[in-house]
């Protein structure tokens, strides 16, 4: 079995800082990392919605995480400004202080969620030695994410796709990102593999894993979402190590 | 035409797209069944299939990108008839099953995947305008679905088979 190369951080595709670095300070003083971002922070795991125990001080994080709340309720087409700045408890004027529009909040929200998920997956792909361990942890941290956060899980993978050309663009580019984690498993390959391999394999099977995830979200089936975790990893897998290999890797616990 | 004339057929624009698309997609939906059901072999079938479903939208690139790119971004109804449409493919890829091996072993969710892996392939190369290049990614779209059932090597020979007399020729296993 090849051992991992570490392409992702090779290529930069790794957020590097943190989220809230990205977002809220100026490049040349980042904020250190908190464990977690704060836009974030206020929306603990569970499923019993947003709750508000965590007030931010920054009004732009309480903006996005207002967003968040406001579209779970709404949906991305009913949702007005009025919502968003009722669950922030910000003015309407502070607002516009931030953003120019809804859609650019939105797409400030979906860069929060995408950044804290792109984290969550390479965190755990790099804690693993082994290629197709590492594939399984990724794709564990990324369904552990979405079901721990519902409503985020929506905003990033349905939402997001009724939300304008901007966004679909970041949408499109954040799944292309996945790409260069299975291409790794590449590396040292017999020719035999290799030959069965072509140029689109990694985009199909990145493809193939976030439909089946955003099918289950978009039917509410959230809770659905961790017990895919063997047929994913066996999907993935079996192009680069044939199905009985995969099967086996996907069934360790 | 008159916006009158518009009125009398439907209620909204997002009526008028999602009978476009439903049109559309049943449409292409048909060329496939007609060019799968012809063939005996499973994997021919898929092959087809496959082929006729290239060839439609790169046929009709514009319409093939209202169904399959503007639609994520037409409204919950519209998304929701897309992802519809993929499961069509799901029963023709089942039977697949009958020809592997392990075919009781193979995920539950192997068709669903195989299909959004297509799907999001085509939906690349529409979203950049390149629908005249689908037709040419036949062969490892073919591959990549018979993989699964039959073992890297039978679905190359079947992928690979010459388009001048393999495609319906060759013997399937």
């Amino acid at each position: 079995m090849a051992s991992k190369n570490w392409p992702i951080s090779q290529s930069g595709l790794r957020s590097s800082g943190s989220v809230s670095s990205v977002l809220l300070s100026d490049p040349l003083n980042p904020v250190e990392s908190p464990d977690f971002p704060p836009e974030l922070a206020r929306l603990p795991p569970g499923r019993h919605g947003l709750p508000r125990e965590f007030v931010a001080h920054n009004q732009r994080e309480r903006l996005i995480a207002g967003l968040a709340e406001a579209v779970a309720e709404n949906g991305y087409a009913g949702t007005t400004i009025a919502h968003i700045t009722r669950h922030a408890a910000v003015s309407r004027r502070t607002f516009y202080e931030h953003f120019s529009s809804k859609d650019e909040c939105f797409v400030a929200a979906y860069d929060t969620v995408m950044n804290e998920l792109r984290k969550r997956v390479g965190d755990a792909f790099d804690q693993e030695d082994e290629w197709p361990q590492a594939v399984r942890a990724g794709i564990a941290a990324m369904l552990e994410f979405l079901t721990a956060e519902p409503h985020l899980a929506r905003l990033s993978m349905v939402e997001a796709l009724v939300a304008g050309p901007v966004v679909i663009e970041r949408y499109d580019a954040a799944i292309q990102s996945l790409v260069p984690y299975f291409q790794a498993g590449r590396d040292g390959r017999p020719d035999e593999v290799l030959a069965g391999l072509s140029s689109t394999t990694e985009e199909a099977l990145v493809g193939g894993m976030v439909s089946l995830i955003s099918r289950r979200i978009f039917a509410n089936r959230t809770e659905e979402l961790e017990s895919l975790l063997p047929d994913l990893v066996e999907f993935t897998l079996t192009p680069y190590l044939g199905s009985a290999e995969a099967a086996k890797v996907a069934r360790e616990s | 035409m008159s916006r009158n004339t518009f009125y009398e057929n439907f209620n909204s624009k997002e009526e008028c797209f999602l009978a476009t698309q439903k049109y559309a997609l049943s449409t292409v939906l048909e060329q496939v069944v007609e060019a799968a059901g012809t063939l005996e072999s499973w994997p021919q079938r898929v092959r087809a299939g496959l082929a006729a479903f290239l060839d439609s939208l790169a046929a009709e690139p514009a319409l093939a990108r209202t169904c399959m790119v503007e639609a994520l971004s037409a409204g919950p109804a519209a998304v929701k008839y897309y992802e519809e449409s993929q499961q069509a493919f799901v029963s023709l890829f089942r039977l697949g099953r009958d020809l592997s091996s392990s075919g009781p072993e193979l995920p539950e969710a192997l068709e669903e995947a195989i299909i959004g892996g297509v799907f999001w392939i085509l939906y690349q190369r529409l979203a950049v305008a390149e629908a005249e290049a689908i037709p040419a990614l036949l062969p490892e779209l073919v591959e990549f679905t018979l993989t699964p059932y039959l073992g890297p090597q039978a679905a190359r020979e079947i992928a690979t088979a010459g388009d001048a007399d393999g495609a319906r020729t060759t013997s399937p296993r």
